[in-house]
């Protein structure tokens, strides 16, 4: 894995709908800029080995990073994959589409379920929404929610910028109903 | 003191942290690894509705400081300290319906500006950038030594945004900085220029 930089984002929100928020509602994303592991190669039918020999280190890597940035216990959570624009998307999702990836975060957070994602393709700069689900019950709907990020100058043409979102709570001011009781 | 670390009572939103580490650059390590990172605040502004002959010290003295102090106190956290941090620069966004005269306010004076210099223990006048923008536009915000202002290898920017901020009633105020140079400085300092004029430059130009 070729890294070229590390960046942490966290936002701590104080008041939502002018009330207050206590405690704090706080969200963290970790991203790894890398080099696209099949950039230059043309078309690669077979994409084991490129994740075989990337995807576990960067979990291994953002894991405790953004559980460390958010200073609290995680209670929702999920990934990206935005792949520069001479990669395909498939490149992107092959590295966060594998339990080699996942796990890692699953086990530092003691979480169950799957984790939410995005995968997108665009230039230096994009804008790129994270969502966040639960860690160990998807269907509680108060735990829905987004974080966005942005990095100035990646990913370039011929990388690729894997992140982890996480957060201690639901959404500030949480108030929908359960899905169970629409059943 | 421990109040305006928690930033209350100057109508605060939100506080958002970015920091960047870069690792490689150019496909090499620099020679020091340097982290650099923006504290951005959102509140609201407190002079909006008010017109340009209206009196903004007040709220200077009131808010300035308290602001000053909880984001240069999340920086040097950021950056590993206050030792830590060598360069440093600062910044406001203003929401559409507010006055750039309003974000110059919470930061250009010494309510701001000497509280965020002595938490750093830096000598330096602090550079700056400020913009009136919608809410999720980007910032650049540049930053230099925090002793010595001149010194080249600290020239850099770290940019900055927040999603869903300003409002057109609020205002985001920044402190920045980052922990040491540019990753591969090298074009020399003002110890190693040679004299260049105009006429010094006439191969060149000519």
């Amino acid at each position: 894995m070729k890294l070229r930089k590390i960046v942490t984002i966290v936002e701590e929100i104080r008041t939502e709908g002018d009330r207050e928020v206590n405690p704090p509602a706080r969200v963290a994303v970790v991203a790894a800029v890398i080099e696209n592991p099949w950039a230059g190669q043309g078309f690669v039918k077979d994409l084991t080995p490129g994740i075989d020999a990337t995807a576990s280190d960067l979990g291994a890597l953002l894991a405790p990073l953004v559980l460390d940035a958010l200073e609290e216990p995680a209670e929702a959570y999920g990934k990206a994959a935005i792949v520069g624009l001479d990669g395909e998307i498939e490149h992107g999702s092959g590295l966060i589409h594998t339990l080699k990836f996942g796990d890692h975060f699953r086990k530092a957070a003691n979480a169950t379920t799957l984790l939410p994602a995005v995968e997108k393709r665009g230039p230096a700069g994009i804008i790129f929404d994270i969502p966040l689900k639960h860690i160990t019950d998807a269907t509680i709907r108060s735990h829905h929610q987004t974080v966005e990020a942005r990095i100035a100058d990646a990913p370039h043409a011929g990388e690729i910028v894997i992140a982890l979102a996480a957060a201690s709570q639901g959404r500030p001011q949480q108030r929908l109903a359960p899905l169970s009781s629409e059943k | 003191m421990q109040q305006s670390l928690r930033g209350e009572g100057i109508g605060l939103r939100k506080v958002v942290v970015y920091r960047e580490t870069v690792i490689t650059e150019g496909g090499q390590q620099p020679a020091r690894r340097t982290l650099q990172a923006s504290v951005a605040a959102v509140l609201r502004n407190p002079w909006v509705g008010t017109p340009p002959t209206h009196e903004l010290s007040d709220e200077v003295t009131r808010i300035a400081p308290a602001l000053a102090l909880l984001l240069t106190d999340r920086l040097q956290s950021a950056l590993g300290g206050v030792d830590a941090v060598e360069a440093f620069g600062k910044a406001a966004i203003v929401g559409c319906g507010g006055e750039i005269e309003h974000g110059a306010a919470l930061i250009h004076t010494p309510y701001f500006g000497n509280v965020m210099r002595e938490y750093l223990d830096g000598t330096s006048i602090l550079c700056f950038a400020d913009a009136r923008a919608e809410a999720g536009d980007p910032l650049v915000i540049p930053l230099w030594h925090k002793t010595h202002a001149a010194t080249r290898s600290h020239y850099q920017t770290v940019s900055t945004r927040v999603s869903d901020a300003p409002r057109p009633d609020e205002l985001v105020i920044v402190a920045a900085g980052s922990s040491g140079p540019r990753p591969h400085p090298r074009i020399g300092d003002r110890t190693t220029d040679p004299a260049v004029t105009i006429k010094s430059l006439e191969s060149v130009l000519s």
